[in-house]
């Protein structure tokens, strides 16, 4: 061994390269932590029973180090997947004829094109078109339209209760509403065309809306006068949150019916129409009501 | 100007800069939907090719908006610094970069050449630079601003308290702020999305909020994300009101779709130094995402990145105390996925820095974007260590008003342990003091709401 190598050796030594490496520690007791649930027993705390009474924000859930007990990371994962499972459902395309409804679609041809191109699912796609000057009454004073949206498990969950509660409200204030319609891959803006194809009054589209944590069926419903292509989001009222837990369809209905009808009064809609003189059936421009939150992880039953 | 390269024996040639802009972007299906992407990845790298030999006065002689079409543009050219200007004019921006990275170039001296950079500049380079270069820069960049307390000092890492409510329901929403204060959070602010866009609700969440600050002794900012000409008239019913907010794009038509112009933002500013209450000198707070612009049909054909850097250049007029890009909230039309919410959010954090901006960012998802959670908590500790200001921070991370998903109460003090960071020093007093946060880890009272009176 040349003389650099044994000098480099005995450096490294000196560096402690021949020290013996850490030991394994000696196996310790592993007592089990104490068990923390979801959604704290109001009477362990104070704190979570007050709050519990005014959000539905996941709060007082403690923690382990900084981060989240076993219990709170698998409801939220649930709440995750039933979001994600919302958003990726498609309509079948047999749904709206099934369901009673005339079934038209977009100019979107699939889901991934459906969430990047918002300006194809916004115009009839050419056979639609045909469909709906062929197969719908005109002149009417209210198009209804069912949705998908951003969600389709929301649609065909409540999509056509609401529908029937809607033309119920509408008929006993004495609107004429328009052939049941339904479409596919459908942005808001497609009740503009839709609207203005059957020369309706005022357009209402109840659509499956963008999901939140573990609520993938909530509906929105967004109401134009003058229904005609170019109108944009400030030409509308809105209402959101519809479904059990939140606005119950027939609620949600009877307001519905009773801005549609004060829309045609006014001749306008959006920001120029005067909530004012509709009392509070309508729940302003875009009402939402608190949800709540249900426990979506459980045992063995 | 020469606007042509070749690759492998192909030229490319392209008619205008902000052709080269967007054509030089890496992928993002907003791009796309403008209709103005690199058709594919070699004519994308023959743009940067052009970008790369284009020099910073080039760039400030064209604009992607035109001087006559846009205050934007007019107020960015008008007020720039033209000795920090003149210190790199001559630079290509290949050579810009290079410089950028360069061990020698010091926070403080990217700090001194800002106001002489127009948004166009940072664009370009942010276009030349991995994921990496904009990290190492951006972790170099020093911009520190002062409201109550004091934010973007070296080793701190803050967070907004972000306890939105769907129906504005105000013990709901103290409950949620203490909760997240007893996590260590909010030392950027307590600021809360209304759903009710009216000056009383907006002066009673402020009133509300700041009871308990005072209370406390707690040493922080706070704010109500209402339109501003609602703050504004909230302010004229005599509320507290430490930070002034507003949502801003890049371009003049695209704020117009806001409700906002030049002079309105002025007028609130001066409202502010008059009756903002909190020491200063900085009190205004803005929020950007990319893509904004596009949605009103307002982007003038330019990309998605250029035009996010212009609306830092309209935010540096009001020395801001915050701005956050809000990257991955606008949806998957402009960003479709994880890669591109988290280049975007590296994208946005180096140019609002380079443009001497107090930066931070809303690292969130929608539901209907392609990116896992696990995805997202990667963005946090890419963030972390790029010297993001602040990031938001909610229960789980769950916003129950505007249904998206964020940075949440636990993965605060969870990164800042990480990372090594501490939030501002006088927050980081008061955590001490209430037995929250101790040294680098959780004190006794840590996560226990009562701490909190």
């Amino acid at each position: 061994m040349s003389r650099t190598r044994q000098l480099m050796d005995a450096l490294r030594d000196s560096l402690g390269s021949s020290d013996p490496l850490p030991a394994i520690p000696v196996m310790p007791r592993v007592p089990a932590p104490p068990a923390r649930v979801y959604t704290p027993k109001p009477e362990r705390s104070a704190f979570a029973a007050q709050a519990a009474r005014h959000t539905t924000a996941l709060v007082g859930i403690g923690h382990v180090g900084t981060r989240y007990a076993t219990d709170v990371v698998l409801q939220f994962q649930a709440e995750l997947a039933v979001a994600h499972a919302a958003v990726s459902a498609e309509l079948p395309e047999d749904w709206a004829e099934q369901n009673g409804f005339v079934g038209v679609r977009s100019r979107v041809t699939s889901h991934r094109e459906f969430l990047l191109r918002p300006d194809l699912g916004r115009r009839l796609d050419d056979d639609s078109l045909a469909v709906v000057r062929s197969r719908c009454d005109k002149g009417v004073d209210v198009q209804v339209i069912v949705a998908d949206g951003l969600s389709a498990v929301a649609c065909m969950q409540t999509g056509k209760a609401l529908h029937e509660a809607v033309v119920r409200a509408c008929t006993n204030r004495g609107l004429k509403v328009g052939t049941p319609v339904a479409a596919r891959f459908a942005r808001v803006w497609l009740e503009d065309e839709i609207g203005q194809e059957v020369g309706a009054k005022v357009a209402m589209i109840l659509l499956g809306e963008r999901p939140g944590l573990g609520t993938g069926d909530g509906l929105s419903a967004y109401v134009v006068f003058g229904p005609k292509l170019g109108n944009t989001d400030g030409d509308r009222n809105m209402i959101s949150n519809i479904h059990l837990r939140g606005i119950p369809p027939d609620d949600a209905a009877e307001r519905l019916a009773a801005l549609a009808a004060a829309m045609i009064a006014q001749r306008c809609s959006g920001v120029t129409l005067d909530l004012g003189r509709l009392g509070e059936v309508a729940g302003g421009r875009g009402y939402r009501a608190p949800q709540v939150r249900q426990k979506l992880v459980g045992g063995a039953s | 100007m020469q606007l042509a390269s070749t690759i492998r024996g192909v030229s490319y040639r392209f008619a205008s800069v902000k052709e080269v802009l967007a054509k030089a972007n890496p992928p993002k299906s907003g791009d796309d939907l403008a209709q103005i992407s690199a058709r594919d990845a070699v004519e994308r790298v023959a743009a940067r090719a052009v970008l790369a030999n284009m020099t910073m006065r080039e760039l400030r002689e064209n604009p992607v908006v035109p001087y006559e079409q846009d205050e934007l543009t007019r107020i960015v050219e008008d007020e720039l610094d033209e000795q920090a200007f003149r210190a790199i004019a001559h630079l290509t921006v290949g050579q810009f970069r290079e410089w950028l990275l360069d061990i020698d170039t010091s926070g403080g001296t990217l700090r001194a050449v800002a106001p002489g950079l127009t948004p166009e500049m940072a664009a370009a380079v942010c276009k030349l630079m991995s994921n990496f270069d904009l990290m190492t820069v951006g972790a170099k960049c020093e911009v520190v601003v002062r409201a109550n307390s004091t934010l973007g000092l070296p080793g701190r890492l803050s967070s907004r308290c972000q306890p939105n409510h769907p129906t504005d329901d105000v013990e709901g929403i103290l409950a949620s702020m203490r909760e997240g204060l007893s996590y260590g959070c909010g030392d950027a602010v307590i600021g809360v999305n209304p759903a009710t866009d009216t000056a009383e609700s907006t002066a009673e969440i402020l009133t509300a909020i700041d009871d308990v600050l005072k209370r406390n002794g707690c040493p922080t900012q706070h704010c109500v994300l209402s339109h501003i000409t609602v703050q504004m008239k909230a302010l004229a019913l005599g509320c507290p009101m430490d930070l002034m907010f507003q949502s801003v794009a890049g371009t003049e038509q695209a704020n117009k779709a806001f409700g906002i112009d030049i002079k309105l933002l002025d007028e609130a500013w001066e409202l502010m130094k008059a009756k903002g209450s909190t020491r200063g000198p900085n009190r205004m707070y803005f929020e950007t995402g990319q893509g904004s612009a596009l949605s009103s049909a307002a982007h003038h054909g330019a990309d998605q990145v250029t035009i996010e850097a212009r609306a830092y250049g309209l935010s540096r007029r009001y020395k801001p105390f915050l701005v956050n890009t809000v990257v991955g909230f606008i949806g998957p039309e402009y960003l479709e996925n994880g890669p591109q919410i988290s280049r975007a959010a590296l994208e946005d954090h180096f140019m609002g820095k380079l443009l001497g901006l107090p930066m931070g960012c809303d690292a969130c998802f929608t539901y209907h974007a392609t990116m896992s959670q696990d995805e997202l908590e990667s963005l946090k500790v890419l963030l972390g260590t790029a010297g993001c200001t602040y990031l938001m921070s909610l229960p789980v991370g769950d916003d129950i008003m505007l249904n998206y998903q964020s940075t949440s109460y636990h993965d605060i003090p969870t990164l800042r342990r990480l990372v090594h960071k501490r939030p501002t020093p006088e927050f980081d007093a008061w955590l001490d003091a209430k037995g929250i946060w101790r040294g680098d880890g959780p004190g006794p009272k840590f996560g226990d709401v009562e701490a909190i009176r």
